[in-house]
């Protein structure tokens, strides 16, 4: 379905990756939860991050991004730039760095907008509060103000699946309770089934970055 | 009716009337908005023009700087030059550099007024943030 995958490109705001009712697969570091959609809306463009005042060349604390986290059963995609003429080094949890290279980690400057104005590279998902960090690097010979943060995004909640809902699910679930191999198994187990042998469409979801060699 | 520019909302100051020269005689001229209500940060502004009216206050040189009324403003621009009975407009790019200011409010003050001269100021600038 054209609908279910992460980093679409495209004129304007970018599309949700699931809709009402459409499956999702939440991966975060080496956890995977499998979740039905319930809800979504979307998230106007908002400062999240204000890292503050940076003296010439200097680098930040690593800063949580506590305004990008979600409440219990909810996930975050987020798309964002920095306002400020400053590098920004993400981190997805806190302790594991976001686009790293085997010897770099690459960061974002204002200059997405222009190389990048639908922020397809920016975008990264948060699953309930497990929040990134950010770094704030300035390249200035010059003190900056400010390394402020504006992101844009979709707020969706989920829920457990627990049995087929959908006419599509259910005619799937069907069918595999008809093969021997699959007899005795609850709803849950089969549409874990159905979905990891990609019978039913789902969405795979990243929520962190990934250690390399993980 | 603001103007929304692809960097930020451009809006304008009221009219100041500088009434005493020397920077003891500094006038906040733009007060940066804030975002009160909202979870997270800070609002900063670049001015975009400088509207000068000079009314009998002698040929003089007129500064803006951060901060309140006060001796010792740090100055944000090179002065402006203001000229007895005329009427002088500066335009960034054009006429001064871009500077973006972090501070609470604009002040602006002469280097000096003729006797019962005053001097007008009107900045417009671009809210970013």
């Amino acid at each position: 379905m054209p609908d279910l995958y992460v980093f679409k490109a495209q004129v304007g705001m970018f599309d949700p990756i699931a809709l009402q009712n459409q499956n999702v697969c939440i991966h975060y570091v080496q956890n995977t939860y499998y979740r039905k959609v319930d809800f979504l809306e979307s998230l106007p463009p908002f400062q999240c991050l204000n890292i503050g005042a940076l003296g010439a060349g200097a680098v930040s604390a690593r800063t949580n991004v506590a305004n990008l986290e979600m409440p219990d059963n909810e996930f975050g995609l987020f798309r964002w730039w920095p306002l400020d003429d400053v590098q920004i080094r993400l981190f997805h949890p806190s302790g594991m760095a976001k686009w790293q290279l085997r010897n770099l980690q690459v960061a974002v400057d204002p200059q997405i907008l222009v190389r990048d104005p639908n922020l397809v590279s920016t975008e990264i998902a948060v699953w309930e509060n497990n929040r990134p960090a950010m770094e704030a690097i300035n390249a200035h010979a010059f003190a900056l103000g400010a390394a402020r943060v504006v992101a844009i995004g979709y707020r969706f909640h989920t829920s457990e699946i627990k049995e087929a809902v959908t006419q599509r699910e259910k005619a799937v679930i069907n069918q595999m309770r008809g093969e021997s191999r699959r007899q005795g198994k609850k709803d849950a187990e089969l549409m874990l089934e159905a979905f990891k042998e990609e019978l039913l469409p789902i969405t795979h979801v990243w929520c962190s970055g990934r250690g390399i060699g993980d | 009716m603001l103007l929304n520019t692809r960097e930020g909302t451009v809006v304008s100051g009221g009219v100041i009337q500088l009434v005493a020269g020397g920077a003891a005689g500094a006038l906040v001229v733009f007060t940066t908005p804030v975002l009160a209500g909202q979870l997270i940060g800070v609002k900063s502004v670049k001015v975009r023009k400088v509207m000068l009216r000079n009314n009998a206050a002698g040929n003089t040189t007129v500064f803006l700087g951060t901060g309140g009324a006060a001796v010792g403003i740090p100055a944000i621009l090179p002065a402006f030059d203001s000229m007895n009975g005329l009427t002088d407009s500066y335009v960034v790019d054009a006429d001064f550099p871009e500077v973006e200011v972090f501070a609470a409010t604009i002040s602006a003050w002469a280097a000096a007024l003729a006797v019962a001269g005053t001097i007008d100021v009107q900045l417009e600038v671009v809210i970013i943030g």
